[in-house]
């Protein structure tokens, strides 16, 4: 081969490789850009503020907005967060301080494969097989200890189904286990080994050690895995489908069903019959996309920041 | 109680409360694993795979056409996806490394990762089957392509930036142009690592259901035409298990099993490798 002819071929592939990275962006930017082109109709129909903050979905009027759907988001995202960060937080301690180290790798690699089963077995083993155990034992318990209670009684009115908020939630919560405890692990396993060793020699019990030294050293990663939990339970559609109802209201009790922006688009996409009922929905989609986006980014600025803040 | 008996006991509660929250995480895999196996093993026979779908209330019908489409625009997702992907991980890199928009690329490539699926299901469905007019396999494929991009490229990118400096010295030293070393020194180097990158993509979209339920949407005939709407395992599963018949909710947790056991195996398969040759283990 010729010098000129092998430049040639090298600068071919740079410029093939260049494109094939330059792709990641290019998607980013055509999502927004066909999103908010889609959802166009409906933004000038009903502007930004009015289509959030109304609580109006009515495909038969062609009048939409998305309050309900981000009330069931909200809150399935932050019951989730809030049943699994104690038990992530348990599980990554467990795994680098507590076990024994030939348990380490495989109970940690096991938690992890949580993460690696789809969402749609999720959703159908909630439906047939958590359903009912919420319906009849969990629901039901919560009722007679909580239910009486001033206001906090009012999250549990009505009667357990088991296709609610709090089902879906649970679910949530277990799939979002294992990205808390696989990143607060990694941040764990960051503290320096010296800094451990010289609280141990004051005295401290291993308790002391993760409270004083480990979680304050590695708190920022630990707030990373949470809001990448967080971004991830926004947006996750099957899992929530089968026990959500897909019911456009705001209720107080968590034992209704309601509906979330990803159950709504799942199950309305495709039977969208007029233009705006599908800019709608489109919009929907855009909030979402920005949404996670935002979230995301701030999860990945926050494990950057713990693996540069160590090096 | 003196302080330290209260300090052995704190420390005896907390670590007991760490370890059931570990005990907790594994009953629910197990939970899940057992309920999928113990319901799906049932609905498996030969009819599942080798009859197409009859109308509700009959007997012996199968999911042939879901199996076939499923393997259909997985295998033109993989065809699509992994080129780019280990194309834009050499770039990254390679070329670019230790630039800045090596590293905006790569930052913003882990936050593709984990966008909602559903959204690229409406995106692909807004370019791709709204301007051809009908719902078609190639939209699914395409859908699932995006989805595995980012994850091959940051995989592709971590693997290839360990393969050490002096490797491509001595590969320059001996004149060869940097297309040659990357091919046949570079990627031989990381084949191992790129591999797994492609299985954890694989099992990464095969369980996927939300991107395809807009773009290849579903089929209830066999259909081998990736122009034709074409029906999917994930999508035929959410669609019996909603349904009302009995014998669709045992064909559904037939169907999950099958995908449960190829994902885990894909993933087991995938953490084996990297553990083995790397001595690491994947960022979920």
């Amino acid at each position: 081969m010729t010098r000129s002819k092998k430049n040639f071929v090298d600068i071919f592939f740079l410029s093939i490789s260049a494109i094939a990275s330059l792709s990641v962006l290019l998607l980013i930017i055509g999502i927004l850009y066909v999103l908010i082109s889609e959802s166009s109709p409906a933004i000038e129909k009903f502007g930004v503020w009015r289509f959030i903050s109304s609580t109006d979905w009515n495909p038969v009027k062609g009048s939409f907005g998305a309050a309900t759907t981000l009330f069931g988001t909200a809150i399935t995202t932050v019951l989730s967060i809030l049943i699994a960060v104690p038990v992530a937080i348990g599980i990554a301690i467990f795994v680098t301080e507590i076990a024994p180290s030939f348990l380490k790798g495989p109970i940690g690699a096991a938690i992890e494969l949580l993460a690696a089963i789809p969402s749609i077995i999720y959703g159908m083993w909630g439906l047939f097989t958590l359903a009912p155990i919420m319906s009849n034992y969990i629901e039901p318990a919560l009722q007679k200890s909580f239910g009486r209670l001033p206001f906090v009684g009012m999250l549990f009115e009505g009667t357990p189904m088991g296709i609610d908020l709090l089902t879906a939630s649970v679910i949530l919560s277990i799939m979002i286990i294992p990205f808390t405890a696989s990143i607060s692990r990694d941040a764990f396993n960051l503290t320096p080994t010296v800094t451990k060793e010289s609280a141990y020699a004051l005295g401290a019990t291993k308790w002391e050690v993760v409270k004083n030294v480990v979680i304050p050293y590695s708190k920022l990663g630990v707030f990373g895995g949470i809001v990448l939990s967080l971004g991830r339970a926004l947006g996750e559609t099957m899992a929530v489908a089968f026990v959500l109802g897909n019911n456009h209201q705001i209720t107080a009790s968590l034992f209704d069903a309601a509906a979330t922006i990803t159950v709504t688009l799942a199950n309305e996409f495709t039977e969208a019959d007029s233009d705006i009922y599908l800019s709608s929905l489109f919009y929907l989609a855009l909030i979402l996309f920005v949404m996670s986006f935002v979230v995301l980014a701030i999860a990945k600025f926050f494990i950057l920041k713990t693996e540069k803040g160590i090096k | 109680m003196n302080t330290a008996q209260v300090r052995k006991l704190k420390n005896g509660i907390a670590l007991t409360v760490c370890t059931l929250a570990a005990f907790l995480g594994l009953f629910w895999l197990f939970f899940i694993i057992w309920d999928v196996f113990f319901n799906g093993i049932g609905g498996l026979n030969l009819a599942l795979f080798m009859n197409d779908p009859v109308p509700p209330g009959l007997e012996g019908g199968g999911l042939r056409n879901a199996f076939v489409g499923h393997l259909m625009i997985t295998f033109f997702a993989t065809l699509i996806g992994v080129p780019i992907g280990i194309l834009g991980g050499t770039f990254l890199a390679e070329y670019a490394r230790g630039r800045k928009i090596a590293r905006l690329i790569s930052v913003l490539s882990d936050i593709m990762v984990s966008v909602p699926s559903i959204v690229i299901g409406t995106f692909i469905y807004a370019v791709i089957v709204k301007p051809v007019g009908h719902f078609s396999g190639w939209a699914g494929a395409v859908a699932l392509a995006i989805i595995m991009i980012p994850v091959v490229l940051r995989t592709t990118e971590d693997m290839l930036s360990l393969v050490p400096w002096t490797l491509r010295e001595a590969a320059f030293a001996l004149g060869a142009p940097y297309y040659k070393v990357i091919i046949h020194v570079i990627y031989r180097a990381a084949a191992a690592g790129i591999l797994t990158g492609i299985l954890l993509s694989i099992a990464r979209v095969v369980g996927e259901t939300a991107p395809l339920l807009f773009t290849s949407f579903n089929n209830s005939f066999f259909s081998a035409n990736m122009n034709e709407p074409v029906s999917s395992l994930t999508v035929s599963i959410f669609q019996y298990a909603m349904g009302p018949y009995d014998s669709w909710h045992s064909q559904a947790w037939a169907s999950s099993l099958m995908i449960t056991v190829f994902i885990l195996v894909l993933a087991v398969l995938g953490r084996l490798l990297l553990a083995w040759r790397y001595g690491k283990r994947p960022t979920i």
